[in-house]
């Protein structure tokens, strides 16, 4: 990995994807791509640790899947958002904006 | 994942499968549109992807269930925790070994003699048929045979009803006549139990005709005795006085209807002349109810044949009604609630080790906070961390549940031993549902156990965390640990009032003086047969010749017989009427009527207090009463010269010339105040009389004697079960005896739970607070202070125990009432003892952790530091 990229913080790998996904249907392959692209090539999702997240919160129920056809009319695993996913992604964000304003605090103090 | 259903896998497979490679071919088109020549633009796309094979694992590895590893390794860990500390293991196994050992042990007797069926086919269908009177006060009858017929034919709710009566016959084929227990049945007999014999056949229908061929059926028991299992038995013979029978079959060595002594069943023609009174009470009968009827639609049904019966029949059937029970209820109530308070006693005891493990474990999980907080730190899950300490406590109790299940196989041979006369305990067994008892047993110890420890050691999280040093612990305020002695004390307490009650019981009951002396009485039976009593003044002359050579015997004193045995339980209740004069038809008189011979006071020492004792009478027959007869019911009025007679509906007409007061006996057995008694005078033996003789010498000695004096005379009839009256009147109080027996041992068990766990938990206690102790004792406390706030600690929580203990214990003697004999429930004697004594205990449980306490040395606890 290049060393201008991050790595993900650990926990924080779910919380994107389900804000990526809370913006509609998508497969991992886009997910990725969305990742990337918002963050502006900053974060880069390993398919690694993509796909077994995806996993993961689908058996979570948070996500939901269901097979479609993607734009170049391939068949693909597309995920969406459930209720669940919707109350827990909403629970996250405010935690990460706690705890991101608490960091930022103590950064700024101990300056 | 080899836990998946092969389908189910190869079906995700697929689809990781295509997933995946629908990500590495948007990667592939991505490079081709960057300009990439397809097989460089894959190829790259491959390297950018990663492993796919490995990441199929990591997909396999999230849809994976963890539960049979998490629980393998739960349970290694659990096991090389065990190991660690033996000793504490070892106090928690033969805890619960003892508790669920006990439980299951009478359990076990309760699932045999309780909830199980009888042992037939389909047993809960078997139902008891009784008919009695409405009007009369215990007034049970036995079953005229063609009243038995009539049920038979008209019901429509009974596969098939047939009955039984019992008689002793002598064997004389042998050297010396041999008593066999004889029961006398209906047709349809082995139907309606739904047996067939293992040799041989049924009775045949000829067989069941007045006049037609006789059959005897004989027990498998008897057939190992006497005919040493021999398959040719089926062509010989049973011998008896005045006739013999075939042998046509042999039942299972399991069937043992009505009784285990029964050795054989022969079949009596319903349509011999004699049987067709309706009057005659011969029968106890047995029905087996349809598949699927339920008792209450049969008891309609029978009530409304005997209604008919009534109609056609009115002057012997009118007064009839029909009482119909479950055959199991007839057997086994008398036992019922002595064993469900038993169980309930063992269940209190398991919940005393249960708290006392659980505060056991709790102290542990102080020590363990550090590992637990460690846990959480590396990532556990709560929910994790709550199952690993559960599955230690389940391995635990899994291994007690183990020792505990091989106390309880010596359940039937104790209960075999101790309460012979229990109904069923032959057949109380040790199998798979005991086995499945105890492991739910277990689980249950788990959870009661376990659940409070894990929650609260898991209870911080985090937070409490690894900060934190045990030393710097100064505080050993726990609250939930006091409760839990607390909880120990009171059940404890509760279960002692019960035992302290029943051994006051039963202590009252040996200081009871019976009215008679049982005293150097033998007791025992002479074999005799109904159908001697078709001539009545020849069976009493043959009484009388018995009677006669058992009084000639030298070293006799006096010799009755008598129909009931004094002093056993069992009640024979009658409704009399005065001859003489007005009586208030509002005052019925109930009186306990008995038949005795002859020598009947003599023998048992009950005085005459006026008038003559028991004497034949040529023209009427003698009538004695006892004292509380005679003040009930003539006051100041001499009772002696009135005639009293059966009241007008009864059974059996009776008339007679009161002769004699006697003084009151406990007849009715020894916890029983005697109640108004009337003595008939007659020297007539039946089967199932009782003979009774007063030896001047230890009784037994004689039996010998009497019997070959009884062979002289009547070489055709045999003596059998001789037994001092004592051994008798004590036999009659077997069940009471084990049942105190076992719940003064389960309660002192208790107690001495409560007091490990006082213990336990104040040494714990003092071991933490020995920081602060040293610190007080180098401030300048005085040693015995510091003993004196540890003992009061102690017997704070004892005495509210206590308290506790007496709640529960009042709102549960409740239970007992009807077992107890002359002693209160809430005999104050019995509660303060219990109380002196648990904190008598307690206080003895509390000195050793207060003086270690005590002795603490300031300068060790400093150095320490």
């Amino acid at each position: 990995m290049p060393d201008e990229r991050s790595e993900l913080l650990q926990g924080t790998l779910d919380m994107l994807i389900l804000k990526v996904v809370a913006l509609g249907p998508i497969h991992g392959y886009g997910i990725a791509q969305r990742i990337r692209q918002i963050s502006k090539d900053v974060l880069q999702v390993q398919q690694g640790s993509l796909y077994p997240a995806l996993h993961r919160l689908e058996k979570r129920r948070w996500l939901e899947s269901a097979w479609r056809e993607s734009k170049n009319g391939r068949q693909a695993k597309f995920y969406r958002l459930s209720a669940k996913g919707r109350k827990q992604l909403r629970e996250e964000q405010l935690t990460w904006q706690g705890l991101a304003g608490t960091i930022a605090l103590i950064l700024q103090t101990v300056e | 994942m080899d836990w998946l259903k092969p389908l189910r896998r190869k079906e995700l497979e697929k689809e990781f499968d295509r997933e995946l490679r629908f990500h590495i071919e948007e990667l592939t088109q991505k490079n081709i549109a960057a300009g990439m020549s397809p097989d460089e633009a894959h190829r790259q796309a491959m390297l950018e992807f990663g492993g796919k094979e490995q990441m199929t694992e990591q997909l396999r590895e999230v849809h994976q269930i963890p539960v049979l590893e998490t629980l393998a390794m739960n349970l290694r860990f659990a096991s090389r925790l065990i190991r660690k500390s033996p000793v504490f293991s070892a106090v928690v196994i033969l805890t619960l070994a003892l508790g669920i050992g006990a439980n299951s042990a009478v359990f076990s007797v309760i699932d045999s003699i309780l909830l199980r069926p009888l042992p037939f086919l389909h047993g809960d269908e078997l139902m008891l048929l009784r008919q009695y009177n409405p009007k009369e006060k215990s007034p049970q009858t036995f079953v005229a045979p063609v009243r038995l017929e009539d049920w038979n034919r008209m019901n429509s709710t009974f596969q098939s009803i047939s009955g039984y009566y019992l008689e002793d016959d002598s064997e004389i084929s042998g050297v010396l006549p041999e008593k066999l227990a004889h029961a006398m049945v209906a047709p349809r007999f082995l139907q309606v139990l739904g047996v067939s014999p293992v040799l041989g056949r049924d009775f045949a229908p000829e067989e069941e005709r007045f006049g037609g061929p006789r059959a005897v059926l004989i027990s498998n028991r008897l057939w190992q005795r006497r005919f040493g299992g021999d398959p040719n038995v089926l062509r010989k013979s049973l011998r008896f006085d005045k006739y013999s029978l075939p042998i046509v079959g042999v039942m299972p060595a399991a069937f043992a209807f009505p009784d285990r002594s029964i050795d054989m069943w022969s079949p009596v023609p319903l349509d011999a002349p004699y049987a067709q009174s309706r009057e005659n009470t011969w029968y106890t009968v047995i029905g087996r109810l349809k598949p699927a009827v339920d008792v209450e639609k049969a008891r309609a049904d029978i009530s409304g044949v005997q209604a008919q019966l009534g109609e056609q029949f009115p002057k012997t059937d009118a007064k009839l009604a029909v009482k119909l029970l479950p055959l199991k209820d007839n057997t086994v109530d008398s036992s019922r609630r002595s064993l469900w308070v038993l169980f309930g006693s063992v269940t209190l005891l398991l919940l005393i080790a249960c708290t006392n493990i659980a505060a056991l474990l709790l102290a542990r999980m102080t020590e363990r906070e550090h590992e637990i907080s460690v846990r959480f730190s590396l990532g556990a899950s709560h929910r994790a961390v709550i199952a690993q300490l559960l599955t230690e406590v389940f391995l635990l109790a899994l291994a007690g549940s183990l020792a505990g299940l091989g106390l309880a196989a010596g359940a039937p041979k104790v209960f075999r031993t101790f309460t012979p006369d229990l109904p069923r305990v032959e057949e109380i067994t040790l199998d798979w549902r005991i086995a499945g008892y105890c492991l739910v047993c277990a689980l249950a110890v788990t959870f009661l156990c376990g659940m409070l420890p894990a929650l609260r050691g898991t209870r911080r999280g985090i937070a409490g965390s690894l900060a934190k040093s045990n030393k710097s612990q100064v505080s050993g305020r726990n609250p939930v640990q006091w409760a839990l002695v607390a909880v120990q004390v009171a059940l404890a307490v509760t279960l002692l009032v019960g035992a302290g009650l029943l051994q006051r019981s039963l202590a009252e009951l040996a200081r009871v003086s019976p009215g008679f002396d049982p005293s150097h009485v033998l007791t025992l039976h002479i074999s005799m047969s109904y159908g001697e009593t078709a001539d009545m003044k020849a069976l009493a002359q043959r009484t009388n010749r018995m009677l006669d050579a058992f009084r000639a015997v030298p070293g006799v004193e006096a010799a009755a017989a008598v129909s009931t045995l004094p002093g056993v339980p069992g009640q024979q209740q009658t409704e009399l009427r005065v001859v003489e004069g007005e009586q208030d038809p509002n005052r019925k008189i109930i009186v306990d009527s008995r038949f005795v011979s002859s020598g009947y006071f003599a023998v048992m020492h009950i005085p005459l207090l006026g008038g003559e004792p028991c004497q034949e009478t040529p023209n009427s027959m003698a009538v004695v009463v006892n004292r509380s007869f005679a003040n009930t019911y003539f006051g100041q009025s001499p009772a002696i010269g009135h005639h009293l007679t059966t009241a007008a509906y009864s059974q059996f007409p009776l008339k007679g010339e009161v002769r004699g007061i006697v003084g009151d006996a406990r007849e009715q057995g020894l916890n029983t105040e005697p109640m108004p008694t009337v003595y008939w005078c007659s020297n007539v033996a039946f089967p199932g009389t009782h003979f009774v003789v007063r030896t001047r010498s230890e009784p037994m000695m004689l039996a010998d004697t009497l019997r070959s004096t009884i062979h002289e005379i009547e070489p055709s009839r045999s003596v059998f079960d001789v037994q001092p009256l004592q051994e008798r009147l004590s036999g009659s109080f077997a069940e009471d005896r084990l049942r105190t027996t076992l719940l003064t041992l389960f309660a002192l068990t208790a107690v001495s739970l409560a007091c490990l766990g006082l213990y336990g938990t104040l040494s714990y206690f003092v071991s933490i607070r020995r920081r602060e102790v040293g610190l007080r004792i180098a401030l300048g406390a005085l040693r015995q202070q510091i003993a004196l706030r540890f003992l009061f600690q102690g017997l704070r929580v004892s005495i509210v125990g206590c308290v506790l203990g007496l709640v529960l214990a009042a709102a549960s003697v409740r239970l007992l009432s009807g077992m107890l004999y002359g002693v209160s429930s809430f005999d104050p004697g019995t509660f303060s003892g219990v109380v002196a004594l648990v904190l008598l205990v307690a206080a003895l449980a509390t000195v050793v952790p207060a003086a270690r306490a005590a002795r603490t040395d300031p300068m060790r606890v400093l150095r320490d530091e």
